[in-house]
């Protein structure tokens, strides 16, 4: 059995085009491996002021974010005030200023999750649950932490909830002393003005001050490149940058 | 369009695909296997933390072969000058990353000198740290209410407040002069005695006891209130059956022991009581913990064992 020359003519052109195929396949990917090579490399800000770099990061970040961050944090990366995760899309920072190494930080080591460099230094203590507050004690401290936000607080338990937000409950230490959080500690602000994680009306402030709270997420560093950390870290730095600067959530809000 | 040709074809021809070529197919056969190799050997070679040749991407430096991370370093630099990574200046930096290669070369030449094995510092540290390690989950989770009421019913004999006592442990010895009838027939009539009111120090003379002395040096006087665990910790245990069986101002039936015949005269008895879950919910909290913390080290251990070669000389 022999082939026409038509035939064969066809023949030629076809393993030609797989070979030129395999080659724009390999090139592709040699350019892709390039260009992540120099993302990592590159310093911070360069990585987030770079067009090609910043672009490069942007167009591959969502598809990571939809595959690692979005059951959590949710596809519109508002959070999910029920399981405590934070909103994605604003500008407020549980841990860290928000610059890129903060948040590449963040990825790499996660919140409480079992990794030594993982932010791990504090936890919401169950004030209620260990007995360091009683049911009374807990209703006027949950009172005073809500008159931050609320102008209908009753004002005898905010006068009794004061010395033990400032001495006996401990709450201080990390929300400080007015009550607006340290992002050293992943303290949250408890005025309202940067929105709630959990919730700011009674009974959920109940809940947290009572059962405690103990946010966590992945450390990713074990599961994504360096590359795909980056640019999940430069997705959700420059999401926070375009956002409005009033976080969604407001003060009194609840 | 595949048809019959009846032209002969020049036999040999490596473009001739109507007919098979045996060089043609070792030439093919090799490119793929040439082609498969160095796509094989491209991923392994250039995989996260596999690379052999220079710096790879992620890391800053490479000592050794072990990787100190970008991101590390810059969480490092932001740290220790406390103004963000741009506003460092390359003195700055360098001056870290020499720090952190120094201590990369000091940790390295600890593991090359094995001194986990003869540093009992290091040795502790590291144990902490794997356990450390095996706790993170067991220490993220906050059990629930439920099971917290659950361990407590379950252990609830855990969680009894441990009685109190105040007592005179009065001896009645036997010595040379008192056999021990007489001293049993001494004891049985000082406890009516005390029964019916009579002055301690009275009975005390006309019955020539003395006190046992045994509570003296647990700390306390025989008169102070000692906890439930203390008084069988001293007391000979026939003594202490019989003194936590007593209420406040009753006295025992005479008791034999070594030294002589006892009785005891309960100044004032607080007897174990159960505490309530909201009282301990705190101490079940870390009961619960510490024994999921014991479970998973058992697993671990038991794991690690699996894989240790462990000979043991036979003593």
């Amino acid at each position: 059995m022999t082939l026409s020359p038509l035939a064969r003519t066809r023949t030629h052109i076809a393993v030609l085009a797989i070979v030129l195929g395999m080659l724009v396949v390999l090139g592709w990917h040699l350019r892709v491996r390039h260009l992540e090579d120099v993302l990592v490399r590159a310093d911070p800000d360069r990585a987030v002021s770079e067009a090609g770099l910043l672009n490069f990061a942007m167009d591959r970040a969502p598809a990571l974010y939809s595959r690692h961050c979005a059951g959590c944090h949710g596809r519109d990366m508002h959070g999910s005030r029920p399981r405590g995760t934070p909103d994605l899309s604003d500008s407020v920072w549980l841990f860290g200023l928000g610059d890129l190494p903060d948040i590449e930080n963040t990825l790499d080591y996660g919140v409480r999750s079992g990794h030594p460099k993982s932010h791990n230094i504090t936890d919401m203590p169950a004030l209620g649950r260990i007995g360091q507050l009683s049911a009374a004690e807990l209703r006027d401290v949950v009172e005073y932490v809500y008159a931050f936000s609320h102008a209908d607080a009753n004002p005898d338990a905010v006068r009794r909830g004061r010395p033990l937000f400032m001495d006996k409950g401990s709450c201080y230490d990390c929300h400080g002393q007015d009550g607006t959080g340290n992002v050293d500690y992943g303290a949250p602000d408890l005025t309202g003005r940067s929105g709630w994680l959990y919730g700011g009306d009674r009974r959920t402030l109940f809940q947290s001050v009572n059962d405690g709270r103990h946010g966590l997420c992945p450390a990713w560093i074990t599961k994504l490149s360096a590359a795909q950390i980056r640019e999940l870290a430069i997705f959700l730095y420059t999401t926070a940058r375009r956002a409005p600067h009033s976080p969604t959530g407001a003060a009194g809000a609840t | 369009m595949t048809v019959l040709s009846l032209e002969p074809r020049v036999a040999g021809s490596a473009m001739d695909f109507t007919r098979v070529n045996p060089r043609r197919s070792l030439v093919l056969l090799a490119i793929g296997a040439i082609t498969g190799i160095a796509i094989a050997g491209y991923g392994l070679f250039t995989a996260k933390g596999t690379r052999v040749h220079g710096v790879p991407p992620e890391a800053i430096a490479l000592v050794n072969e072990r990787p100190i991370l970008r991101s590390d370093f810059v969480t490092q630099v932001q740290t220790q000058y406390s103004v963000p990574y741009a506003q460092t200046t390359a003195a700055e930096r360098r001056k870290v990353l020499d720090d952190m290669i120094d201590e990369e070369m000091t940790m390295q030449r600890g593991l090359e000198v094995d001194l986990p094995s003869f540093d009992p510092d290091v040795r502790t540290a590291l144990v902490a740290g794997v356990e450390l390690q095996l706790f993170a989950d067991v220490l993220a989770q906050k059990p629930s209410d439920a099971e917290l009421r659950s361990y407590y019913d379950a252990h609830r004999d855990k969680y009894i407040r441990d009685g109190e006592m105040r007592l005179r442990d009065l001896l009645a010895a036997v010595t040379p002069q008192r056999p021990p009838d007489a001293a049993r027939r001494d004891a049985a009539a000082a406890s009516v005695m005390l029964r019916q009111g009579a002055l301690l120090d009275q009975v005390l003379a006309q019955f020539n006891l003395a006190d046992s002395r045994r509570l003296l040096d647990s700390g306390h006087v025989d008169t102070g209130d000692v906890f439930d665990f203390a008084a069988r910790a001293r007391l000979d245990p026939a003594v202490f059956a019989a003194a936590r069986a007593l209420t406040t101002g009753q006295v025992s039936d005479p008791v034999g022991a070594a030294d002589g015949v006892h009785i005891v005269l309960m100044v004032k008895r607080v007897p174990p009581a159960q505490r309530s879950f909201g009282e301990t919910s705190n101490e079940v909290w870390r009961d619960v913990t510490e024994d999921a913390k014991r479970r998973v080290r058992e697993n671990n251990l038991k794991y690690l064992r699996s894989k240790a070669d462990i000979q043991v000389a036979v003593p």
